[in-house]
């Protein structure tokens, strides 16, 4: 069948391999229809030759984590993410993958009244002790939880979906840490209630783009007034609005995307704005979000503007191989997300850390639900600034 | 998920309707059996062009003695066995002929044992040479063979290929750090080839088995030497009008009694390739560089460092450069490493030699592979182990062009023609596997070749274990009898 991939992107890999070891479903299963390599092969198969959609065929592509650890692997620069995300979105359209309640599941993300109010009845059951640990929730879920207020217009800080509702905290601080250097901060709450990411990793693609739309159309500087740069926290939601320029592929959705900043990578920035303040007193180790190293490339920013304020700053010894975490994939594909998460807590242990740096909010969730301490980077800067 | 629900509700797992596959998954565990169409597809490459592999079932064995539960059932039901590590063979050693139940070691990926103090690492062999080298780092050493895939190859795969790489110019190939093998014989035994004296006694098996090509056996575990880090480093990148001047620059300073860790030269075509790739600042108006690089104490390497760059501008260097912090060297190499990767940026396919000159005649080769390479309007690169002599020149191609294989092939022939007749071989380090072995009769007579088939039945009479590679078709008739009993209507 025509999965709808561009041929010549798809002839770009010469399967050479070099992808095998960053691909972290490869790595816990050896399994060749579970690496980047082999996948790409199977969509050659099924476009090119057409080979039948085999279960096997739609687990190699359900299994994927789409965390893009192979793209900076790649030397001929295959955009395997947006192969991935095509082909899914293809075999969603064809009714072959994210069957009826998976998109069910997903549509309260764009919806703020129906994910707070789902959040909360989800605060009350885990209370009661009802929430299945497989669900990969680690922390308690707030009942309530302050509004984040506008305290200026220098910048935009995006808020979300999910991230809002169980981790509003961290935007709490991210946006004191923002302050901090200066910038007046307007929260964007419900003019931007989604960015799409999980929708498109669903192959959902036409809701992300909606949602891509609106948020556009919201977020707009207005007539004549410069436009904000538009600061987010979560990595895998900055990933995604980095490509609504691909994904819609207008100037205006260009011109959007170019305004998208990593917080790390938009204080890295303007580090001469940031106040100095004694370094806490923890050895810190830093996990970078798959969709912070591998797509948007700017994990360096997150030592950068973390470094003066900690007293220890260490690596993983994994080379940015994925956690697992995935946005909904830890819950999709609980056992492959749990082996994986294996690996880097052996990594984590091995660097004997206080406390883990992750700036994304899924894999923090991830990790902690298995016993890693983590903290988001703006969370532990905030801790320096006022303690 | 689905599917493990539906499995889970119905009780059903797949049936092969084939009694060997099915005493496979009783023997290993169902799940790590496979024998759906895609994964028979997958398995069928690897990282070379060959096309035409036919993969009966797939199996990843964790246990040696999962392993000779294979290999023995492979006995019992007549079917012949491949060994598999990472795939990224460019010879297509590892590629399945006559549907044989492919054995993928990726598995067994464990570092068993690291004694620092014998200076000797025990691993199965799906490690990735690369994690190895990482893991012993910290205590001071690495395993010295380094391959331009190393971040995906396997020690196995190393094993049977006897891999080489940069560093291995002064360091030598696998076998020289290799030191012990535990192997499942094609007959099913289990047996230690190798060992840690100083002095094994009786003939070195160990030596033959490496760079088998998986024909012997499988190798189960493999005790390999450490090599410890050396305290200085200095990595030149030198840069040259012609490609002759690199190759000169190359004997002058082997010539010199130096000895370097590494001497790799990449022409401008695919200079550019890896310089949009990694961005290490490779000059992109060069003709050819030259990256040098020399190891030992601190005092020696500038000494040797300084001497190379005399030696270079003696034949027309044109610059200089000294990395002047491990990022910059690491991207360097990152560069290097990733040739052969970053060339589809310019055509999707391409043909990979691998012929070994003498030094003195590098220079010559090398122009004739560019006037070959002319003279069949094919598009040619040259990346290459200058201080071994080992080339490797690139056909690059876009396989969907009518008649451009053709012309491939031709170009192929005469660079191999050309390698030989300098006074060369067939291949360095990527092996014969089934890409090269039609060149097999230009290099060794038919004694040579029955000689080497007969040393080769000693192990695996029936030739069972991975058929139909290495030695040429008229030399290996247990080879092709047993391709051709591949059970029809089974799987094939």
């Amino acid at each position: 069948m025509d999965l709808k991939l561009d041929d010549d992107m798809l002839n770009q890999c010469v399967q050479c391999g070099l992808c095998l070891p960053h691909c972290p479903t490869f790595r816990v299963t050896g399994d060749e229809t579970m690496s980047p390599r082999g996948r790409i092969k199977l969509m050659r198969e099924v476009q090119l030759a057409d080979a039948p959609v085999t279960d096997e065929v739609l687990d190699a592509f359900s299994s994927c984590v789409q965390c893009r650890g192979c793209e900076p692997a790649c030397p001929s620069g295959v955009e395997y993410g947006h192969l991935m995300e095509r082909t899914r979105e293809t075999l969603a359209d064809e009714g072959m993958m994210t069957p009826a309640w998976q998109r069910l599941a997903l549509k309260p993300l764009a919806n703020p009244t129906l994910l707070h109010a789902g959040s909360k009845v989800l605060a009350v059951a885990q209370r009661l002790k009802l929430v299945p640990g497989r669900l990969g929730i680690s922390e308690q879920l707030p009942m309530r939880q302050a509004p984040l207020e506008t305290s200026g217009d220098d910048v935009f800080l995006f808020t979300g979906c999910v991230m809002d509702a169980w981790q509003r905290d961290v935007h709490a601080a991210g946006q004191r840490v923002l302050e901090a250097a200066g910038f007046g901060v307007t929260p964007t709450n419900e003019l931007a209630p989604c960015c799409g990411a999980l929708q498109a990793h669903a192959g959902l693609t036409g809701e992300t783009r909606s949602l891509a739309e609106t948020m556009m159309a919201n977020l707009d500087a207005g007539s004549g007034a410069e436009p904000r740069p538009i600061i987010v926290d979560s990595a895998g939601c900055g990933a995604a609005m980095k490509d609504y320029g691909h994904l819609l592929d207008t100037p205006e959705a260009v011109a959007f995307s170019a305004r998208v900043f990593d917080i790390q990578e938009f204080l890295a920035l303007h580090l001469n704005r940031l106040p100095t303040a004694a370094p806490i007193d923890l050895r810190v180790a830093v996990q970078d979000p798959c969709h912070l190293r591998h797509v948007q490339r700017v994990h360096d920013a997150t030592r950068t503007v973390l470094r003066p304020y900690v007293r220890e700053l260490v690596e993983l010894d994994d080379e940015g191989l994925c956690c697992g975490a995935g946005g909904a994939y830890s819950v999709l594909e609980p056992e492959l997300a749990g082996q994986i998460r294996e690996r880097k807590l052996g990594s984590i242990e091995r660097a004997a850390p206080d406390v883990v740096a992750s700036a994304n909010p899924g894999c923090s969730m991830h990790l902690g639900s298995a016993g890693a301490n983590t903290r988001h980077p703006m969370q532990l800067i905030d801790d320096a600034l006022n303690q | 998920m689905l599917n493990e629900l539906k499995k889970r509700l119905t009780g059903k797992t797949d049936s092969s309707g084939d009694a060997f596959v099915d005493a496979l998954r009783e023997a290993i565990s169902p799940e790590r059996v496979k024998f759906d169409g895609a994964h028979r597809a997958l398995h069928g490459h690897d990282a070379s062009v060959f096309d035409g592999g036919n993969s009966g079932p797939v199996v990843y064995p964790e246990t040696t003695a999962e392993v000779q539960a294979v290999v023995r059932l492979a006995n019992d039901h007549g079917r012949n066995v491949v060994p598999r590590g990472a795939g990224t063979g460019l010879a297509g050693g590892a590629i399945p002929l006559g549907a044989p139940v492919v054995v993928a070691v990726t598995r067994m990926n464990k570092i068993l044992e690291v004694d620092v103090d014998n200076m000797i690492a025990w691993v199965e062999p799906g490690v990735v040479n690369l994690d190895l080298s990482n893991t012993l780092r910290p205590h001071g050493f690495h395993f010295a063979p380094d391959p331009s895939s190393q971040q995906a190859c396997t020690i196995g795969g190393n094993v049977a290929n006897n891999s080489g790489g940069p560093h291995c110019l002064a360091y030598g190939v696998t076998n020289a750090h290799v030191v012990a093998l535990e192997v499942v014989l094609p007959s099913g035994e289990v047996a230690m080839l190798g060992g840690l004296d100083a002095e094994p006694q009786g003939l070195d098996l160990r030596g033959v088995f490496v760079g088998s090509e998986g024909t012997l056996g499988i190798t189960t575990r493999i005790a390999v030497r450490l090599t410890k880090n050396r305290p200085e480093v200095r990595t030149l990148l030198l840069s040259f009008d012609s490609v002759t001047d690199a190759a000169n620059t190359v004997s002058g300073v082997i010539a010199g009694g130096i000895v370097p860790a590494a001497m790799e030269v990449m022409d401008q075509r695919i200079t550019e390739a890896v310089e949009n790739y990694v961005g290490a600042g490779y000059p992109l108006d060069a003709a050819a560089v030259l990256l040098a690089e020399v190891d030992g104490l601190d005092a020696g390497v500038d000494i040797d460092a300084d001497r190379i760059a005399q030696i270079g501008r003696d034949n027309n260097a044109t610059a200089v450069r000294l990395a002047e912090t491990d990022h910059e060297r690491a991207l360097l190499w990152k560069g290097r490493k990733t040739a052969f990767g970053a060339i589809a940026q310019i055509a999707p396919d391409y043909y990979l030699h691998d012929t070994v000159v003498p030094r003195s005649a590098l220079a010559g080769v090398l122009e004739e592979v560019y006037a070959i390479a002319k003279r069949h309007d094919v598009l040619v690169m040259n990346v290459f182990h200058a201080g071994d002599g080992n080339l490797h020149p690139l056909l690059i191609f876009d396989a969907r062009e009518e008649g451009v294989l053709d012309r491939v092939h031709a170009a192929g022939g005469e660079i191999i023609t050309a390698s030989l007749d300098a006074g060369g071989v067939l291949s360095g380090e990527h092996g014969i596997g089934v890409e090269k072995q039609k060149y097999m009769d230009r290099m060794f007579s038919g004694d040579d070749l029955d000689h080497q088939n007969r040393l080769r039945q000693g192990f695996d009479p029936f030739c069972r274990t991975n058929p139909g590679k290495v030695i040429p078709s008229g030399h290996s008739c247990a080879d092709i009898q047993s391709l051709r009993n591949v059970p029809d209507k089974v799987w094939g």
